[in-house]
């Protein structure tokens, strides 16, 4: 699959210069780099809900999880079933993301953590061909977070999505991505295996923002 | 004082021909006006707040222009229209309850438009990001939307009415404020008050009221609910 190049200005201030890249089906790339670099302005393009600098051809079959999520005024179980009605599927991941005893409550009423929570079970009612998870799991306590990454490598290697994943998290990197996109100041700076771009990085500014995490 | 609100009350409740011919009159007004804005109002509210495009700023301040227009300006514009002058004068409206409606929906659509607007253009990126990212079609997405804006609609819908109903610049300009016809609570308190028959005035100004605190407490529980 192809993801085509665009580019994004503000005021004349370029944001995001993605230079088009390809991903496989099956494979975890996690999107890492600092705050303002724009690896959200890049999921919100490739989904579709932002304007790039020139039209892009909108693209069929992706799932995008926005940095904040939005619960509809119903019941988190009926957020679910928007997106599919197979009612099976929602208690499953009801079930996987310890949501059982929420199922019935008001989901615009959630907890931050919560409504992430609910709006990954959401995302996965239905199949994608590509997928894309802005920090899905920011607001989530550790073990939620474990559950969660375990729910997204199950869901790829089910429906042989590829899956774009945004973090702050090197260890969530290193626990399910295959590969690792580094954004710094707009530009996709560094991108390969995940060992190579975290552990042998070839440019100073990787170096330099993966030695705050003391790596 | 203490007996004036006596009287009224007696009068009230002794189900007062007259009395009962000014709230019919107002009810039939009120309902059929505030609906009909609804009607208008709604659609073009959430259009204004869920698209950008251009001219959108220069309908929202014609929008809120229209909202702050004195009701006898309304009137005024009625009645050059459809007085002997006007081009609308063989259809006859002046001085009916058709034209008291019709000056009303100028009056009150802006109300649910403005406030339809201001709601739905802060939750409608967020409702629109969402349905986008779940794949979900057009038509879907606006019914979510819609449905995330029921309590919006009802207070819009209550603000209309209560406007309507206690609305008396326009009303009495083009409806004439005729016994038994076109006279409906604001015209009729100022005219009984004016003959000096306060016992009346009163008595609707006790139902004008409570009526409006009814509606605000049903706005005030719809505005609790609403907010997270
Ligand atoms: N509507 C906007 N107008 C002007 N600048 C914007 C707008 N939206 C985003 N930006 C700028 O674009 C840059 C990239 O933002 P983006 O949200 O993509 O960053 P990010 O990498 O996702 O950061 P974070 O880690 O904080 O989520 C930032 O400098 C931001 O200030
Ligand atoms: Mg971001």
């Amino acid at each position: 699959m192809i993801l085509p190049a665009f580019s994004k200005t503000y005021e004349g201030r370029t944001v995001l210069d993605f230079p088009g890249m390809e991903v496989q089906p099956g494979n975890i790339y996690a999107v890492i780099g600092a705050n303002g670099s724009g690896k959200s302005t890049f999921a919100k393009i490739l989904a579709g809900s932002l304007k790039a600098d020139h039209r892009i051809k909108p693209m069929e079959g992706i799932g995008y999880m926005p940095q904040k999520n939005y619960a509809f005024r119903m019941s988190l179980k009926k957020n679910l079933l928007l997106n599919g009605s197979d009612e099976k599927r929602a208690d499953e991941l009801i079930e996987a993301l310890q949501l059982s005893s929420l199922a019935q409550k008001r989901a615009d009423r959630l907890s931050g953590g919560e409504t992430a929570r609910m709006a990954l079970a959401r995302l996965m009612m239905k199949r994608y061909e590509l997928v894309l998870l802005d920090e899905p799991t920011a607001a989530m306590d550790m073990e939620t977070t474990l559950l969660s990454e375990e729910l997204i490598v199950g869901y790829v290697r089910e429906t042989g999505c590829a899956l774009i994943l945004v973090t702050h998290s090197l260890q969530q990197a290193r626990r399910i991505a295959d590969a690792v996109w580094y954004f710094h100041k707009g530009q996709l700076l560094e991108h390969g295996a995940k060992e190579t771009v975290l552990d042998r990085p070839e440019r100073a500014e990787t170096r330099q923002f993966l030695n705050f995490y003391g790596i | 004082m203490q007996s004036a609100v006596a009287k009224a009350i007696e009068l009230i409740l002794s189900g007062n021909a007259e009395l009962m011919n000014i709230l019919s009159v107002t009810a039939k007004m009120s309902l059929q006006s505030s609906v009909i804005a609804l009607l208008l109002g709604l659609p073009i509210g959430i259009w204004l707040g869920s698209c950008r495009f251009p001219g959108r700023n220069v309908l929202l301040i014609a929008n809120r222009t229209l909202m702050g227009m004195p009701p006898v300006v309304c009137g005024l514009v009625f009645y050059m229209l459809f007085s002997g002058v006007g081009p609308f004068r063989h259809m006859k409206l002046l001085f009916s309850v058709e034209i008291m409606v019709m000056a009303q929906i100028v009056l009150i659509t802006p109300i649910v438009v403005g406030n339809m607007e201001t709601y739905v253009s802060g939750v409608a990126p967020a409702v629109r990001e969402t349905a986008r990212g779940l794949g979900l079609g057009g038509f879907k997405t606006f019914l979510l939307l819609c449905n995330e804006c029921v309590y919006p609609i009802i207070s819009a819908y209550l603000l209309a009415f209560a406007r309507s109903i206690a609305e008396v610049g326009a009303v009495s300009m083009v409806g004439g404020a005729i016994a038994w016809k076109t006279n409906v609570m604001t015209t009729a308190i100022m005219q009984h008050t004016n003959r000096g028959n306060f016992t009346l005035g009163v008595a609707l100004g006790i139902i004008l009221l409570t009526v409006s605190l009814l509606v605000n407490i049903v706005i005030s529980v719809l505005q609790r609910r609403l907010s997270r």
